[in-house]
């Protein structure tokens, strides 16, 4: 059994509750140890360092320390928590005039940094660490004859020479997972786009017209679904659906899984155990498909 | 080994809507996509247009999308592309109007160039060297600028000034894409060079409160495609983040965008955790969360809402000493 430090983030604590207790259904069924963090803190969503660099550095290499003490790697569910912790892991392992400041700080709260933590994405979690074959066999349900577009989202994909997960031109993770468990891999090209949830609080225009394009793109490929590994990207996607449809004045009605939740219902999960309540757009019409997939 | 080129036509002069053409090109060792255009053009349709001069990567003429992506013909080899994707498939760039087959109009990219005023503004009373005068006889040149350590010392500008405006970053970049008007990842880039430049005169922070206004550096959406796809090596997406904080740090904080980042900074130092509700209605003020409303109470019927006050990470101390080592407490 595979064990990791686990840092869920913001979003799935807390508006995104779905998403955390599909992970934690998916890492028991696939044998993955998730050891809570509830020291760690928020990574900053991306923007931190446009407050102050240092405060990135801190709270960042305070995570960091917090895994490398216990003696693990830290497994991440948000595409931004991913290079945000990437980035600051790569700093404070290249620079060592931030290394030192940082570990300056950790003295005073009783830790250190020495870089010896890895950063993983759970979508490349389960490729390397699972396997598509073995999870291939766990999966109780086929998504045979569901068309699932992934929406890749930008921070798990670049920039490459912090987050090496995938071919940043012509990623091929999510389509090999979604393979794996039976599905149909939408091919689009807004794939890995911007959702623009960055600016959503900020330019709400162009966040949506962002959002609201990939989703219409995939419409219009005939997809059935489309699968986020962000709860950030999910925001726009689904939560923001019908402000994106009015944005680009389309009709918009895809419904928007997170990626555990599209495993979890491969491995068996039902309706509530993927929390598909808590979704705008509804997903009773792919379960509907997936109910008559029993493998 | 023979390979297909499928090219972008369009000339709106003759042709009501854009196709594509394919042409078979015999490829070389080191053979480069500008190299295959130019083969085409010269051997089987002269009519094929695209704009190219110094083939070094340098002037930054030929960049057009390749398989996709924005990048230079000159710099791009043929036979990785083809095994990756199989063709040569070649459009124009992106977030630019099409003039004729893989030529843009760049207008709109260059106006923006110009609207940071890419020039040192003013003139420092304290620089003698730049009262330009014929050299007395045995009259030494004073040190140039470039020398001094305060020119040296400076940060994040030590690849912004290698930009060859080529525009792939402008063609790749999110924020374009959801707003034409937005000045793009080039233009920031250089306004923050200028504004980090001792040598600039910019007396009331002009440079700074100008590039706070809409359309500007704080509607970067940070999908790093600058970064990934500048030919040069360039990250204009850093140097809008560090023009970011030194907006803030200058306390020019009009701006949503600044609040968002304030507001978020304030919230990790107060619980260690992002306050959704609180982020977002500190970045839109009372009309964003009247706008918002429809939207936030049909998540709220979904059970899809954040809670209202929000549980202390663990150590929380932790995270207030890290506020007051940087002295960040009072911002």
């Amino acid at each position: 059994m595979i064990t990791y430090a686990y840092y869920p983030g913001c979003v799935a604590q807390e508006s995104g509750k779905e998403l955390d207790n599909a992970t934690k259904f998916i890492a028991d069924k696939l044998g993955i140890n998730l050891i809570p963090m509830p020291e760690a803190s928020c990574c900053g969503g991306g923007v931190i360092d446009g407050f102050d660099k240092n405060l990135k550095l801190f709270i960042n290499g305070r995570t960091l320390a917090l895994a490398e003490k216990d003696g693990l790697d830290i497994m991440t569910i948000c595409n931004t928590c991913t290079l945000t912790l990437s980035e600051v892991n790569e700093e404070l392992i290249n620079n060592p005039e931030s290394l030192e400041k940082t570990n300056e700080y950790l003295a005073k709260i009783g830790l250190k940094y020495s870089g010896k933590v890895k950063v993983k994405h759970i979508l490349y979690a389960v490729r390397d660490d699972v396997g598509f074959d073995k999870l291939k066999e766990k999966a109780v349900k086929s998504l045979k004859g569901i068309n699932i577009a992934p929406f890749y989202g930008c921070h798990i994909l670049r920039p490459s020479s912090t987050v090496k997960f995938d071919d940043v031109e012509n990623p091929r993770g999510f389509e090999e997972l979604i393979k794996a468990l039976g599905g149909e891999p939408v091919s689009y090209g807004r794939r890995t786009k911007c959702c623009g949830f960055q600016t959503i609080l900020v330019n709400e225009a162009t966040s949506t017209s962002l959002a609201g394009n990939a989703i219409y793109e995939a419409q219009e490929k005939n997809a059935d679904v489309m699968v986020t590994p962000c709860p950030l990207c999910h925001l726009s996607l689904d939560t923001y659906q019908t402000v994106a449809a009015k944005s680009i004045n389309k009709k918009l009605s895809l419904p928007i899984l997170h990626l555990p939740q599209l495993i979890g219902v491969a491995l068996g999960g039902d309706y509530s155990e993927m929390g598909f309540s808590r979704h705008n757009v509804s997903l009773r019409g792919i379960m509907a498909k997936v109910r008559q997939n029993e493998i | 080994m023979e390979f297909k080129v499928r090219a972008y036509r369009f000339n709106p002069e003759i042709d009501e809507k854009p196709y594509y053409k394919e042409y078979t090109v015999e490829d070389y060792p080191g053979m480069t996509v500008l190299n295959a255009l130019i083969k085409v053009k010269s051997e089987l349709d002269g009519t094929l247009s695209f704009r190219r001069s110094c083939r070094s990567a340098i002037c930054g003429s030929c960049a057009m999308k390749i398989n996709g992506i924005s990048k230079l013909a000159c710099k791009t080899q043929v036979s990785p592309e083809i095994e990756k994707f199989g063709i040569i498939n070649v459009e124009p760039l992106a977030n630019m109007p099409v003039v004729r087959d893989l030529i843009v109009d760049q207008e709109s990219f260059f106006d923006k160039i110009k609207e940071i005023k890419p020039y040192l503004l003013g003139q420092r009373e304290d620089e003698a060297h730049n009262h330009f005068h014929v050299l007395k006889e045995g009259e030494k040149i004073s040190q140039p600028v470039y020398y001094r350590p305060e020119f040296q010392n400076l940060t994040g500008n030590n690849d912004t000034p290698n930009c060859i405006l080529c525009e792939c970053c402008y063609s790749e970049c999110g924020g374009v894409v959801g707003n034409p008007r937005y000045l793009g990842p080039a233009a920031l880039a250089k306004l923050y060079r200028y504004s980090e430049d001792p040598r600039d005169n910019d007396k009331n922070g002009s440079r700074l409160v100008n590039g706070s206004k809409p359309d500007g550096m704080w509607d970067c959406v940070h999908c790093q495609s600058c970064e990934e796809f500048c030919p040069k090596g360039i990250s204009p997406v850093k140097s809008i983040v560090k023009l970011h904080e030194r907006t803030i740090k200058n306390s020019i904080t009009f701006s949503a965008g600044s609040k968002h980042v304030v507001s978020i900074a304030k919230s990790i130092g107060e619980t260690g955790r992002l306050d959704e509700i609180k982020v977002a209605f500190d970045s839109g003020g009372i009309s964003g969360l009247i706008n918002d409303l429809p939207m936030a109470f049909g998540a709220g019927l979904k059970g899809k809402i954040p809670p209202l006050r929000l549980k202390l990470i663990k150590d929380m101390d932790d995270i207030r000493l890290a506020y007051k080592e940087l002295d960040l407490e009072e911002k």
